[in-house]
């Protein structure tokens, strides 16, 4: 069991983990997940001490692996690592790749070693490749050697580390394939990847992270299809989000209508519907919202879903409920109506801003 | 983004008006207008190059027009689709001459 107690890591300019907590019970298979810089290399670089933490506790099956004078190379044995490049040696053929950590740091012995490693090359299926050398090999096969190879070592737990970003689409699949295959052996394994549906099938728990740390975890299940966290939500969906708060009755329109636009040109949303995203945000809050308040505090979120090419806007507010069909509105609400479908109105019970207008952008 | 030519032809004056007729906008056509008036009886907006309009927009055609002596003395001339679709939902085009070309 792998416990991580108040887990932080600073550099210089960035603090990528602010507070990480997990335990990760024997025979688990995570799937570490999230956006780029939010730290998850990071975090699987700690748990085996690649990188030192600034502050926290990992405790391997009861040892505190941050306490100084803890046998690190110990503790490493029976924990691999693979990595996004495979590290292989290059003047060593195939087959002395995966002997030599066993001879060098298990004292195997020869031919102990040679046999352990032609019945791992059968499991990654590249028997035929064992006197090859690695520049003679695809990068599939090389990533497939790489497992071999850390498999070598017996780990009890393997932390893989985007072990298929660096690979070209076609060979993606042979080695998620072995990884699949480790799966049903026991094995703890950590995965860091941005292959969702890999992620998804492989796993037994999701961690997503975000913010420092564990924003979010659950069964794949929980996670990519009904995520409780709105972080969680938007990175699943693949939502580009923008966010835009109104606060004063002269707010800088002009401002928060360029940043629509860029918005709408960096996610190269279709030109028709940018014009009626930009309809919807004048009418609703310049002319509607905005002139039936003292001290404006509005809220909008515009969410660009790429995979159902739907601009959703919503916004809320604070204070009393807004007429929306009053008669100085009307004009307004009539040219909003045509921008926009589904505009739905609802307050709740709780919360600063209780009035919520959504509504789906017409394309 | 936005910019506004004016023609007068005997009592007939002409505005043409390219970008986008929002809130921010609206100003500028506003003061431009204020001073046009005098001995025009027929005024046609020229939207050919008009890529945005909002009812901050729609609201100064319809002061313009109220401006005017005669009802149907304000003519719409080539509004793209979507400013023409604007212009019939908020049922501008039942009380003004919205026409394509």
């Amino acid at each position: 069991m792998i416990e991580i107690v108040s887990l932080r890591k600073e550099y210089d300019n960035i603090t990528p983990l602010t507070d990480v907590n997990a335990v990760i019970n024997d025979g688990d298979i995570i799937s570490v997940i999230g956006p780029s810089g939010m730290g998850k290399s990071t975090f699987l670089r700690c748990i085996n001490m690649l990188e030192k933490p600034t502050s926290g506790k990992i405790i391997v099956n009861g040892q505190d692996i941050t306490a100084p004078g803890c046998n690190l190379q110990k503790i490493r044995q029976k924990m691999g690592m693979v990595f996004q490049s495979f590290n292989l040696f290059s003047h060593m053929t195939v087959i002395e790749n995966i002997m030599a950590p066993q001879t060098d740091l298990l004292r195997r012995t020869r031919q102990e070693a040679y046999d352990e490693a032609v019945r791992l090359l059968k499991l990654v299926g590249l028997s035929e490749k064992a006197f090859s050398y690695p520049d003679e090999m695809s990068g599939g096969q090389k990533q497939r050697v790489a497992i071999a190879r850390c498999l070598a070592m017996d780990p009890d737990t393997i932390l893989f580390d985007e072990p298929t970003s660096a690979l070209d689409p076609t060979m993606v699949g042979e080695v998620q394939a072995v990884i699949s295959e480790l799966a049903g052996t026991g094995k703890t394994m950590i995965i860091v990847t941005h292959e969702m549906g890999f992620a998804r099938a492989i796993a037994n728990r999701v961690f997503y992270m975000d913010e420092g740390g564990i924003y979010e975890e659950g069964t794949p299940e929980e996670i990519f299809e009904s995520p409780r966290k709105e972080k969680t939500r938007q990175f699943i969906r693949g939502l580009k989000v923008l966010e835009l708060t109104v606060r004063e009755q002269r707010f800088d329109f002009l401002g928060m209508q360029t940043e629509i636009e860029s918005y709408c040109r960096k996610n190269l949303i279709p030109y028709r519907m940018s014009r009626h995203l930009h309809l919807a945000f004048e009418e609703l809050v310049q002319q509607i919202l905005v002139p039936g308040m003292d001290r404006p505090d509005i809220f909008c979120s515009i969410e660009y879903s790429e995979k159902d090419e739907k601009v959703l806007f919503s916004v809320s507010y604070g204070g009393d409920e807004i007429d929306m069909s009053g008669e100085d509105s009307s004009l307004a609400l009539s040219v909003l109506k045509s921008a926009v479908t589904d505009l739905g109105h609802e307050v709740s019970a709780e919360g600063a801003r209780k009035n919520h207008v959504s509504m789906t952008i017409l394309p | 983004m936005l910019q506004i030519s004016k023609e007068l032809i005997g009592d007939h004056l002409t505005v043409s008006i390219a970008g986008r007729l929002d809130i921010n906008t609206v100003p500028e056509l506003e003061s431009q207008l204020d001073s046009s008036f005098d001995g025009v009886s027929k005024l046609t907006f020229d939207f050919s190059d008009l890529e945005y309009i909002s009812s901050a927009g729609l609201r100064i055609i319809l002061s313009a027009r109220k401006k005017m002596k005669s009802d149907n003395a304000v003519v719409i001339k080539g509004a793209s689709k979507e400013v023409r679709d604007i212009f019939e939902v908020t049922g501008f085009s039942s009380i003004l001459d919205v026409g394509l070309l």
